[in-house]
């Protein structure tokens, strides 16, 4: 940096960064890549910790600087890294690990007080950009607690502060974010918000567990260990009984001979099938977390849709637009139903009953055999292929062997070995080579009823696989064929299985269960809070709808009735008066000189503290010397000083401008 | 810059006694190599009219000190070596029986003095003690019924070891409260004790000293000391100190009256030696820890001096 000559009357401050400072930068920064340890790869976030503890040590001990060379080759590596990891710069957890990447190269050139400054408004930056990936409750209060180390450095970096200790650099920070809690939840409440959001956080749904468009066998293996919450259902009255918790999301019509896809049928515009209703509807709020898809889920079977979502023909629900946020939706179901009862369109049935020529021979045999034991009757055939499940050795276990091309023969026959998926292919399978038409269902099941808060818990290991056949005056029946297999084997690496009844393995689960009441409160409350909910917050004052002009009103009269109550309070703090106008004149030079960081002591005689502005302002030395004792001897050398010298001191005081220049 | 603002600061006040006073500063300082701040307080003490209390481990220099003292303040010198077995008497002295007269004639201790040494004060019985501090106190004596005034001015400089020592009786608080300033003069920095190492020896240098002032000076600059202005503020100042020594949570008994108006002439004293006629809060600050240090009494175990220093910075200043 070339050394200019600073003006006349200005204090230059020293720009190296000081060992306080330089310490809580680096605990700043270590915070931030801390908080981005969850979704960015562990080896990357530990390589950037080590390295700013290297150079912290480097730095604190040896005074080193790190060499240009070094820095140049960090910045060409992080983006490097990062597109290896991810194939592309572009999307949520690249981007993130970029920016986390090139702070840690901004602390590494940290050599004076303006780079330290830039790099904690970079590093409160990045801290926020967490909050793309993870809006719970205590990782919001963890985000907000690792904003103290960066108001710490702030204030350490302020001049004259950088040798005092940790607490008087913390205690102002942390007094500041406490006392803006008031002001952030006006905020919260107030600013008008966008109806649709301006940005959405982008997604590359790679590695994304969740329940795909597509079932092979195994797809859903990953799920089943995947704890993470999917939904939460708030029932109106009291909750299904247990055996009827079945969460409908897709129906998988067409079968290629490995996998089962929503095919053609399921796109149709066609209407709804008619639902026959048994029983009361049950009427339930869904708050369905971001799954990034279309699929909306309902209990079985949903009869009517809710508003920006469409009913399949299958009575699936989807949404326009895929689910990249919380998404709160209520819908009415009967759990006891007859789903077109009346005769299946032959589209329909032609659809339900499609297999692929050439595949698994040895299945389609069976289903003869059935189908001519039985004369054709339907639900003898499914007796027929439960029974199967149920004698004939088969195995409920997450980890399935591999199966080859004939995967239904493979299984049926040689492994039977598999979980709901296999079982729920395998069925629908055999009843459409039998002639029944059937289709196989993926949703959740079961869940876990939380008693305190009355809601249901359903997490993405409830994820299940079932299947619906077509019985003649009867409609669509759901068939679980998982439930007939007899023998179990839990994997060690499962959670709760949803298949077989929600058994939990882990001694912590019932506490995470107990726990999501708080989430779920975050989550509708806080995280849910959008245009809508905004516009109801004036409800109770009668104001049906709120607009953002008003909003914005509203937000001007808090934020003026807000430093009308700080100015009050300010007023009303008993401070020291000055003794005469000789003490103010002096309080305002004071005042004076604080603002360019030259603080009196609390216990810093007058005389010290002139001496010690005479050293920091070399340009105004001869000044500060006259002014210094013209009041000493006016404060000092009488009993009662001189008015006439009183005015000269306040006039010549009124010309003195401290100035203060930053390098 | 630093003599531009002295000079801007002060007020002219010289005169024959005021350059008498720095020849003597200068003479004790080139004897003590190192321990301005503890000469300038020595002389604090003198021109404030108090008794000043050494204290330190042997050999840094107490006694040379004293003895720089007596010879440059042209002030009739006696030393007491205080012993376990000192008495009374051997202090104030004693009436012994003149056969001539046939009456009681009084010999005078070595009390009768302007400059006494007491040394190594905490070696002595209380008993013995108490005569010294009797005499320091009232500036006279009474021996067999007779009150005898002693010389002025009289000033006491007792020397102590540091209490934890073997064979010392700790003197009382309430004797401890006779002293106006406590010093340490602590060891020389490594370029005075090179000095000390290569130059001559200090009893021969003390012995070839001679009087810069003398009882008629030290008596007028006393009183010009005494009219050093004392501003409002600065007796705000006073007060507030004394006030916040008697509310500390860490100090049981906080100053007496005696101790603020001790603080106050010292002060005093120590702006007249600063060569101004006006006092700073600076010079309440310099003097503070050395009236203050030894007359606090701590409610827990606390360095009496490190507790005085935390009082001063709690205190603010106009």
């Amino acid at each position: 940096m070339k050394r200019r000559h600073a003006p006349p009357g200005t204090r230059v401050i020293a720009s190296t960064l000081g060992a306080l400072p330089f310490d809580l930068l680096c605990l700043t920064v270590l915070c931030v890549v801390g908080a981005h340890v969850p979704h960015l790869p562990i080896w990357y976030t530990a390589t950037l910790a080590a390295i700013v503890v290297v150079r912290w040590w480097r730095r604190r001990k040896y005074h080193r600087r790190v060499p240009a060379w070094l820095r140049i080759v960090m910045l060409v590596a992080v983006p490097l890294a990062v597109v290896a990891v991810y194939g592309s710069p572009f999307g949520r957890e690249a981007g993130a690990a970029i920016v986390c990447g090139l702070l840690v190269v901004k602390v590494l050139e940290s050599e004076s007080v303006r780079d330290a400054r830039m790099s904690i408004g970079f590093a409160c930056f990045i801290l926020m950009s967490a909050l793309l990936f993870d809006q719970s409750l205590p990782f919001t209060i963890l985000v907000g607690l690792m904003l103290l180390p960066a108001l710490a450095t702030l204030r350490a970096l302020e001049p004259g502060l950088s040798r005092s200790g940790w607490w008087p650099a913390f205690k102002p920070g942390t007094v500041t974010l406490a006392a803006s809690l008031p002001a952030a939840l006006v905020g919260f409440l107030l600013i008008p918000r966008l109806a649709t959001p301006l940005w959405g956080a982008p997604d590359s749904g790679q590695g994304r567990t969740g329940i795909s468009d597509r079932m092979a066998p195994g797809d859903i293996h990953s799920l089943l260990t995947d704890n993470a919450v999917a939904m939460r259902v708030g029932f109106d009255g009291a909750p299904p009984p247990e055996d009827r918790r079945y969460f409908r999301g897709m129906v998988l019509w067409e079968f290629d001979g490995r996998a089962w896809l929503p095919g053609a049928a399921a796109r149709r515009p066609w209407p709804p099938a008619p639902v026959g209703i048994r029983d009361p509807p049950t009427h339930y709020e869904v708050t369905l977390l971001p799954s990034h898809r279309h699929w909306m889920f309902a209990l079985d079977v949903p009869i009517d849709t809710p508003e920006e979502a469409r009913m399949g023909p299958d009575h699936t629900l989807r949404s326009a637009q895929p689910i990249t946020h919380t998404f709160r939706y209520r819908v009415e179901s009967a759990t006891d139903y007859r789903m077109d009862p009346e005769g299946l369109a032959p589209r329909l049935r032609a659809a339900a009953l499609e297999l692929p020529e050439g595949f698994d021979p040895r299945a389609r045999a069976l289903a003869a055999r059935w189908r001519a034991q039985t004369g054709g009757n339907a639900a003898e055939i499914v007796r027929h292929a439960l029974n199967l499940f149920h004698d004939g050795g088969f195995v409920y276990d997450l980890d399935a062997p591999p199966l080859g091309r004939d995967s239904i023969d493979d299984f049926l026959f040689d492994t039977r070995t598999g979980f709901c998926e296999h079982y729920a292919s395998a069925f629908t399978f055999l009843m459409r080579a039998a002639g029944v038409p059937a289709r196989v269902v993926v949703g959740y099941q079961g869940g876990y009823w939380n008693d305190f808060a009355h809601y249901l818990l359903v997490r993405q290991s409830d994820a299940h696989a079932w299947a619906e056949v077509w019985l003649a005056g009867r409609g669509w029946v759901r068939v679980d064929p998982t439930a007939a297999v007899s023998r179990v084997m839990l994997a060690d690496t499962g959670g709760a299985a949803g298949d077989v009844g929600g058994g939990s393995i882990s001694w912590w689960m019932p506490w995470r269960n107990r726990m999501d009441v708080v989430n779920r409160w975050w989550g509708q409350t806080v995280v849910g809070f959008d245009a809508l909910e905004q516009s109801r917050l004036f409800r109770p004052f009668g104001i049906a709808r709120t607009s953002a002009q008003m909003l914005g009103v509203a937000l001007a009269v808090a934020v003026f009735l807000a430093l009308g109550v700080g100015a009050l309070l300010a007023s009303l703090r008993p401070r020291a008066k000055p003794r005469d106008a000789l003490s103010a004149a002096q309080l305002r030079l004071q005042r004076k000189l604080a603002r360019i960081g030259i603080v009196r002591g609390h216990a810093e005689g007058p005389r010290d503290f002139y001496l010690r502005t005479a050293t920091e302002l070399p340009d105004l030395a001869p000044t500060v010397n006259k002014l210094a004792a013209e009041y000493l001897a006016l404060r000092y050398a009488f009993p009662e000083p001189p008015p006439e010298r009183i005015r000269v001191f306040v006039r010549r005081l009124r010309n003195f401008h401290p100035r203060r220049v930053v390098k | 810059m630093d003599q531009n603002f002295a000079a801007a600061t002060a007020a002219s006040a010289d005169s024959r006694p005021r350059q008498r006073l720095d020849a003597a500063l200068a003479q004790v300082n080139d004897v003590l190599v190192g321990k301005n701040r503890a000469i300038r307080m020595a002389f604090t003490c003198l021109l404030a009219g108090g008794h000043l209390l050494v204290e330190d481990v042997p050999g840094v220099g107490k006694t040379t000190l004293a003895h720089a003292l007596a010879v440059t303040l042209g002030l009739s010198f006696r030393r007491i070596q205080f012993t376990s077995d000192l008495l009374p008497s051997d202090i104030v002295g004693v009436s012994v029986f003149d056969r001539d007269s046939g009456a009681f004639r009084f010999q005078p201790g070595p009390v009768f003095a302007q400059l006494l040494l007491a040394d190594e004060i905490n070696r002595a019985t209380p008993k013995t003690q108490s005569a010294l501090l009797e005499a320091m106190a009232e500036g006279q004596v009474t021996v067999d019924g007779a009150s005898r005034s002693l010389p002025q001015p009289f000033f006491v400089v007792a020397t102590q070891n540091p209490l934890d020592m073997a064979g010392t009786y700790p003197l009382p608080d309430s004797q401890l409260d006779r002293f106006m300033l406590r010093i340490a003069l602590d060891y020389p920095d490594a370029e005075a004790e090179r000095r000390l190492l290569t130059g001559e020896d200090r009893a021969a240098m003390v012995g070839r000293l001679s009087p810069r002032l003398d009882a008629a000076d030290i008596l007028a600059l006393r009183q010009r000391a005494h009219a050093i202005v004392a501003s409002p503020a600065l007796l705000d100042y006073v007060q507030a100190l004394v006030a916040a020594s008697r509310k500390h949570h860490d100090i049981r008994t906080g100053l007496s009256p005696r101790a603020g108006l001790a603080l106050l002439a010292a002060a005093r004293a120590w702006a007249l030696l600063g060569d101004r006629d006006y006092a700073l809060p600076e010079d309440v600050q310099a003097v503070f820890v050395a009236v203050a240090g030894h007359r606090l009494i701590p409610a827990r175990t606390l360095a009496r001096d490190a507790l005085a220093q935390a009082l001063l910075e709690s205190v603010a200043v106009e």
